[in-house]
Order: structure tokens, then sequence, then C-alpha cells
């Protein structure tokens, strides 16, 4: 029994972001959280099923080009399939079109997929994986310090400060966990029936929340002991993007809203 | 803890914009209320770590219908209070959105679905307690019910936003919609009953962090317990 293999170990994340040296590791922070911004605005105002394949398949390149391991994507797209499949999934069936096979005879009436359901769901699939894709990439090239550095720039206080402890001690938090986890096989346990050991679940979550709160205790401490003004200092700094990155990522903004005039019909 | 199940770019962009303005509009509340009535170190620390924890959670596999991931909102939200729980919500988001979990888009739809969890589950649970129940059944019991919220919640969110690119109409997306809530209302009754036995657990060794056989009149000032 171990940590889930289709949820991205953050662990696993950082150590690629701090150990690698791919082309992507030396593109300035801002310019990946700019080029994740126009990929939201992209993946939600495109319409055509083309173009949206055809900037997942960028995603995937840049995935690539930056040295990450394609087999561990396959397995960390399990959830956000799962997402696109929980929907688009009945909406494959219930859209109206034109059938692609016959009809299955079901007792409510004949059920079949339809072209336009199928679109929809290519579609999805397509939206919901170029965004994840290039998080995973932007996450797995960006070093701590530097997302420490952007996560006080970009959030309100108190909200940045706790999320740069969240982010110190989601490491912590795992390893008791792991090491919960390991204690309780020791010992026989195999955690493998939720409701045969659902007391042993409890007193693992329990735990972890526990140390967490303990270890929060001991934390009000040690930042008070050092003078805790409300302000946890990040001695990590992440200066402008060069002009080159710049022009790159309005570039982007630019593609987006010259797609979306031609579309739109605005530009001819 | 439900989630918007819909991946980047599900949404219009004006349901985009509607969601983050009523996320923002949320946070802001939230982050006003904890200035002006002084935040204290402890709060930010239970916050961080309360996060960290709940994120932590979130890696492990529990093996029901294949395997689901929680989060225990609910239970945050019974530790934490109303005001730091939501704040706990937005920081699983986003550190979830960076994992490919979630969306980055939809950050202030999941935000006011994981704070109305937390929020109801923390008042139900309180109510609960000032009964005289039991932490199992108050803790199973608040859960359960702020989770089938969240649930509730999110599938609204669903059917107001529609689906781009979708030519269903509302009535039609509201069967597939209700598939949906009614698979995280099954969840939910599992995280509820998995909450009640980790409030039991935590009643027993540490009574003070769920104000059970303890003085709880400061959580009620402030909004903030543990």
């Amino acid at each position: 029994m171990s940590l889930s293999s289709h949820v991205p170990d953050p662990r696993l994340v950082t150590a690629y972001a701090e150990h690698c040296d791919g082309p992507l590791h030396r593109v300035n922070p801002w310019t990946k959280l700019a080029v994740v911004g126009a990929l939201v605005l992209a993946v939600t105002v495109v319409t055509e099923l083309a173009v949206l394949a055809a900037v997942y398949a960028s995603t995937l390149a840049v995935y690539g080009v930056a040295g990450l391991p394609y087999r561990r994507l396959a397995a960390w797209y399990t959830l956000p399939a799962l997402f696109v499949v929980s929907v688009a999934g009945p909406l494959a069936f219930l859209e109206p079109g034109t059938p692609i096979a016959g009809a299955v005879a079901t007792p409510v009436g004949g059920l079949s997929v339809t072209w336009a359901g199928a679109t929809l769901f290519a579609e999805l699939a397509c939206r919901s994986l170029t965004v994840a894709t290039f998080a995973l990439t932007a996450a797995m090239t960006t070093r701590y310090a530097d997302v420490a550095h952007l996560l006080g720039q970009l959030l309100p206080r108190p909200v940045d400060q706790v999320a740069l402890l969240t982010y110190r001690f989601t490491f912590v938090m795992v390893e008791t966990l792991e090491e919960l986890l390991k204690a309780v096989v020791s010992r026989g346990g195999t955690l493998t029936e939720f409701w045969r050991e659902r007391r042993v679940y409890a007193r693992i979550l329990g735990t972890t929340l526990l140390t967490a709160i303990e270890r929060s205790e001991r934390l009000v401490k040690s930042m008070e002991a050092r003078g805790y003004d409300g302000d946890i200092t990040v001695y990590g700094h992440v200066s402008r993007p060069p002009a080159t990155e710049l022009l790159a990522a309005a570039g982007c903004y630019a593609v987006v809203g010259g797609y979306v005039l031609l579309d739109t019909g605005v530009v001819a | 803890m439900a989630h918007i199940h819909l991946g980047e770019g599900s949404f219009p962009l004006w349901a985009l914009a509607v969601w983050t303005a009523l996320g923002v509009g949320l946070l802001s509340a939230v982050v006003y209320r904890l200035r002006t009535g002084g935040i204290e170190t402890r709060q930010i620390a239970l916050a961080g770590i309360g996060a960290a924890a709940s994120f932590a959670i979130f890696q492990l596999n529990v093996p029901i219908w294949g395997g689901v991931h929680m989060n225990l909102t609910g239970l945050v939200g019974i530790l934490a209070g109303p005001l730091l729980g939501t704040l706990i919500a937005l920081v699983v988001n986003v550190f979830s959105a960076a994992m490919g979990h979630g969306a980055v888009g939809l950050l202030g739809a999941n935000v006011l679905v994981n704070a109305s969890e937390a929020i109801v589950a923390y008042y139900l649970f309180r109510a609960l307690v000032g009964l005289d129940w039991d932490a199992f059944p108050a803790g199973a019991g608040a859960a359960t019910v702020g989770l089938s919220v969240g649930a509730v919640v999110m599938g609204g969110i669903i059917l107001v936003s529609g689906v781009n690119g979708s030519a269903l109409p509302r009535a039609d997306l509201a069967v597939a919609v209700a598939g949906l809530v009614g698979f995280n209302l099954g969840v939910a009754l599992v995280e509820g009953v998995l909450t009640g036995f980790v409030v039991q657990f935590l009643a027993s060794v540490r009574p003070d962090l769920v104000g059970i056989g303890a003085s709880d009149a400061d959580a009620e000032s402030t909004g903030v317990t543990a």
C-alpha cells in the first residue's frame, strides 16, 4: 500500500524542477504563468476540434521538449480524463444529431452516440488535457524558490502566507502520511477494503491531521520567536521576463484574440 | 470534496467570468473579516499546515468503487472554522490546479463549491454538538450534509453555465448532471462516515480540537476553532 500513482507526487514534481535542466527550466516563471492564462483563454473560446487538437498537440510537444516523462503523464491523466468522461460521456449519448452507428435498444428507448456527441467529447478532452499538461509542465520546470516568490506576489495577505506555509509543509505531510501507511502495512494491515478497515483509515487520516495541528502549534512558537509580523520572508526573486519572452507571451494572447475576431466574423 | 467535474474550457467565457467574480467576492469578504478581526499567527499556521494535510490526504487512494480521492473538506471546515476553511479550500484548489487536477479557470467555481462544504459542515457540527450529539454522529452528519450541499452547488453551477460547444437543452443536461451529483452524494456519504470516525478519534485524543467537552465560546466569537 502506498500513495496513488495517478496523482502527481509534489516531491517528484519539485525534483524535476530542481534537478533537471531542459529548455523550459530557463524560461522565466512569469512567462510560463502568462502562457497558462493564454491557454485557459484559448481552450475557452476556440470552437473547432481541429484547432483544439492542434493546441493540445503543441502542449504535448512542449512537455517532451522540456525533457519530462510521457509515461508518468499518461498515469497522471487518470483524474482529468475521469472528469471528462463523467460529464462528456453521458453528453456523447444525449447530444442531438446523426448516430454514428445504429441505436442500441434499451428499456428507455434507443441509445446511440451521435457525431455531435463524439465531437463534443473529443473537444472537452482536448480542452481539459491541454491546460492540465501545460500546468504540469510549468510546475515541473519552475524551481521551489521561484514558485514561492510567485505565490507571495500574486496572492493577497494573509492568503499568500497560508499558501507559502502550505507549499513548505506539503512535502512534510506527504511523508508523514507515507510513514503512517508503512507502519500500518508493517503491522499486517492491507488497506485494500475500505469498510473492513474503516477505523484504520480514520486513524491514519486523524493522525495526519493531528500531526499537522501539533506541528502548526510548534510552528507558531518558532514564528513568534523569530519576530513574525505577518510576513514570511521569501529569499528567492524572479526578475521581469526578457523582451523576447514578453513578446512571445503577448503573441499568444494576440493569436487567441485574432482567432476570436475571425471566428465571430468581426474580421472577414 | 466535490469538484466541478469538468476540465478547463468546459464553461463559456461569460460563466468563467461570473464564477470567478463570485469566488473573488467570497474570498474578499473572508479576507476582510480576517483582517478586521485581527488574524493571529496560530490561525495562519493552522490554515497553512491544514491545507498541506488536506492536499497530502488527496494523494491517498481509498479503495471504494475502483478508488476515490478525498480532501476531507468537511473535516477541515469542522476543525478550522468557516473563514480559515474557505482559505484552505482556495489554497488546496490552487495547488491541485497546478498539478493538473481541477482547472485554473474554474478556481472561482471550485472555491464556491468547497467553501460551501466547509461552512455548512462547521455550523451543522456546532449545532449538533450543542444538542449533545456524540462525536461520531455529529461529525458524520455534518460532513455528509456539508459535502452533499457542495455536490448540489456543483451541479447547479454546471446547469447554470451550460457546457461549451453543447447544443443540449438544459433539461437534458440536467439528466447528465444529475448522475454526476448522485455519484458525488454517494462519495459524500462515504467521506461523511470516514469524517465521523476521524472526529471520534480526534475527540478521544484531543477533545479541545473538536470542541467536545471543552469550552468553545472563543470559537463561536471569532468563527475560528482549533
